[in-house]
């Protein structure tokens, strides 16, 4: 299996436009969009300065395109191409490749959440402690799972052809009505109702308590925890459905 | 129906044991028995729905039977395939995106429990100058043999492979035989699918026949030639025609009159239209043409069902 997981990561880190979009695009966008406010202007009811909560945003955002965005497509055309049944004819275990395809997108994961954090220390002065910051690194990568595993099932589910815009929607949609772009607050209440039910908005509370230095809301952690058993579940379903009709 | 003798210790590398696959109301693959023993190049040769692919991958666990059951070595397929005595090549099997040649091989060949050389690999597949392409800029001939070198990246005792020429042009199709007839030399037990009986006829020792998934014959090349080489011979004669006399001509499997023209089947053309000169008659517009494969199978499935009857 190392093997293919190596292979996967060497093709994900010559795929210039993924690469671009989920590494260097959050970093981008968070320089964007914190500079028309100064370093000491705070967001409403956090006590955070722009720059700090837009960080945490563009970190979770960025973890959430490199997760999201290549497994789906790759997935949904490999089982449609026969990539997925050729490997089924080697001792290859059968979750063997969705791990690789797992553990893949979380090594690109990673860079896209640390380019954010250096941009924001280097460039908009955002000071943390250093256990924050290793939290935060810790908290974004382990979270960015749920969407992994959102991007399999997706993966499972989709046609080839229908499969980049369904990844699309879902990934606009959990990124700007969970509060990655802009926070939520300052949504219309029906919105604001939606956006706390959203597993993105959970995944960048979760971020935002460590900069604030307060235990996590509980009602967070198992927003999270109820999504990722969904996801999961609803991948090893869809896995287990395709590999008896292939 | 003639079948390969073996000894009754040996294992046989492939056990189907009346195997019956249904897809809604089509019977794919409908009773199927078959042995296949060590060392043996079995060609399954069959007209396109025949159901040949579902034998394959049923062969190697892809699907499960409706009912019967699939032996690869004694045990299931997938620990056959786990403990690396499978090789395969499918048409519907596919290849990595965005990775090359090189890469994609030396994949298979540690995903291999007995690998050999990717470098080895890629030259026996004749594949060693396009290693550094990229494996979605292959013409469909190069792919072919790509699949082929992920079919035989380790020491395995048996391969498998989908009408493996399909997309190759004549000379691609010699040099392609020939690599395969190398694997068969160092002993393996090969299984091809193809609907060319030129094919089977030149590569394998034993060929299966499937129509309709079921197991038509089971012979040498040359049997199955025999059976499927049918010809028909067509004329018109003037005058009366004497049908009696027409039904007696030698190696004549069928015939059908109808007004002035004649329509014979024969196992022997050659010796049936020297009789028919012998006749003394004079037949106009004469032609001689070989059946076609499809067309040789419904004779020979006729032959068996008359024979049942």
């Amino acid at each position: 299996m190392n093997a293919l997981i190596k292979l996967e990561l060497a093709r994900a880190f010559r795929n210039r436009k993924f690469l671009f979009f989920s590494v260097l695009y959050p970093a981008i966008l968070f320089l964007i969009f914190s500079s028309s406010s100064g370093s000491t202007s705070k967001v409403d009811g956090t006590g955070l300065t722009v720059a700090t909560y837009l960080m945490v945003s563009m970190a979770s955002f960025g973890a959430l395109t490199a997760v999201l965005m290549g497994n789906s497509e790759r997935i949904a055309k490999e089982r449609e191409n026969g990539w997925v049944r050729q490997l089924r004819l080697t001792p290859l275990p059968g979750r063997g490749y969705v791990l690789a395809k797992t553990a893949g997108a979380a090594v690109v994961s990673l860079p896209s959440i640390i380019v954010v954090f250096v941009a924001a220390a280097a460039i908009k002065h955002v000071h943390l402690d250093a256990w924050q910051w290793l939290a935060l690194t810790g908290v974004i990568w382990a979270g960015s799972l749920v969407f992994a595993a959102l991007g399999v099932a997706i993966g499972y589910v989709a046609s080839g052809d229908a499969v980049r815009p369904i990844t699309m929607i879902i990934y606009f949609g959990l990124s700007i009505l969970g509060g990655l772009w802009m926070p939520s607050t300052t949504f219309p209440q029906i919105l604001q109702d939606i956006a706390k039910w959203l597993p993105t908005h959970a995944y960048a509370a979760l971020g935002r308590s460590i900069e604030q230095s307060q235990a996590p809301s509980t009602t967070d952690v198992a927003i999270l925890a109820v999504y990722f058993v969904l996801f999961a579940g609803g991948a090893a379903w869809l896995y287990r459905k395709d590999t008896l009709k292939a | 129906m003639t079948t390969t003798a073996a000894p009754a210790t040996t294992t046989p590398v492939v056990g189907f044991d009346q195997v019956t696959k249904t897809y809604g109301s089509v019977r794919a693959v409908d009773g199927l028995s078959l042995r296949l023993y060590p060392g043996e190049t079995v060609a399954l040769l069959g007209p396109n729905g025949a159901g040949k692919s579902t034998t394959l991958d049923l062969l190697l666990g892809l699907k499960h039977p409706d009912s019967g059951t699939v032996s690869l070595f004694g045990g299931t397929p997938r620990d056959a395939i786990v403990a690396g005595r499978v090789g395969a090549m499918l048409q519907s099997g596919g290849l990595m995106d965005e990775v090359t040649v090189a890469e994609l091989v030396g994949l298979s060949c540690s995903l291999h429990p007995k690998p050999y050389k990717a470098a080895d690999v890629m030259a026996r597949a004749g594949i060693a100058q396009i290693a550094d392409r990229k494996v979605n800029k292959l013409s469909g001939g190069q792919a072919q043999r790509v699949r082929f070198a992920l079919a035989t990246a380790g020491d395995s005792d048996l391969i498998i492979l989908d009408e493996p020429t399909t997309g190759m042009d004549v000379s691609a199709r010699q040099a392609f035989w020939a690599t395969m007839r190398e694997q068969a030399d160092q002993g393996r037990t090969v299984l091809f699918a193809t609907h060319y009986l030129e094919e089977a006829d030149a590569i394998a020792d034993r060929v299966l026949v499937l129509h309709r998934g079921r197991l038509l014959a089971d012979g040498t090349a040359a049997e199955i030639k025999a059976k499927a080489g049918a010809r028909r011979v067509s004329f018109d004669l003037e005058g009366r025609i004497d049908e009696a006399a027409l039904r007696a001509l030698p190696f004549l499997t069928s015939i059908d009159v109808s007004g002035q023209t004649v329509r014979i089947q024969s196992s022997d053309a050659d010796a049936t239209v020297h009789a028919l000169y012998g006749l003394g008659v004079y037949p106009r517009n004469l032609e001689v043409a070989g059946l076609g494969l499809e067309q040789a199978f419904v004779a020979i499935t006729e032959a068996e069902e008359a024979k049942q009857s």
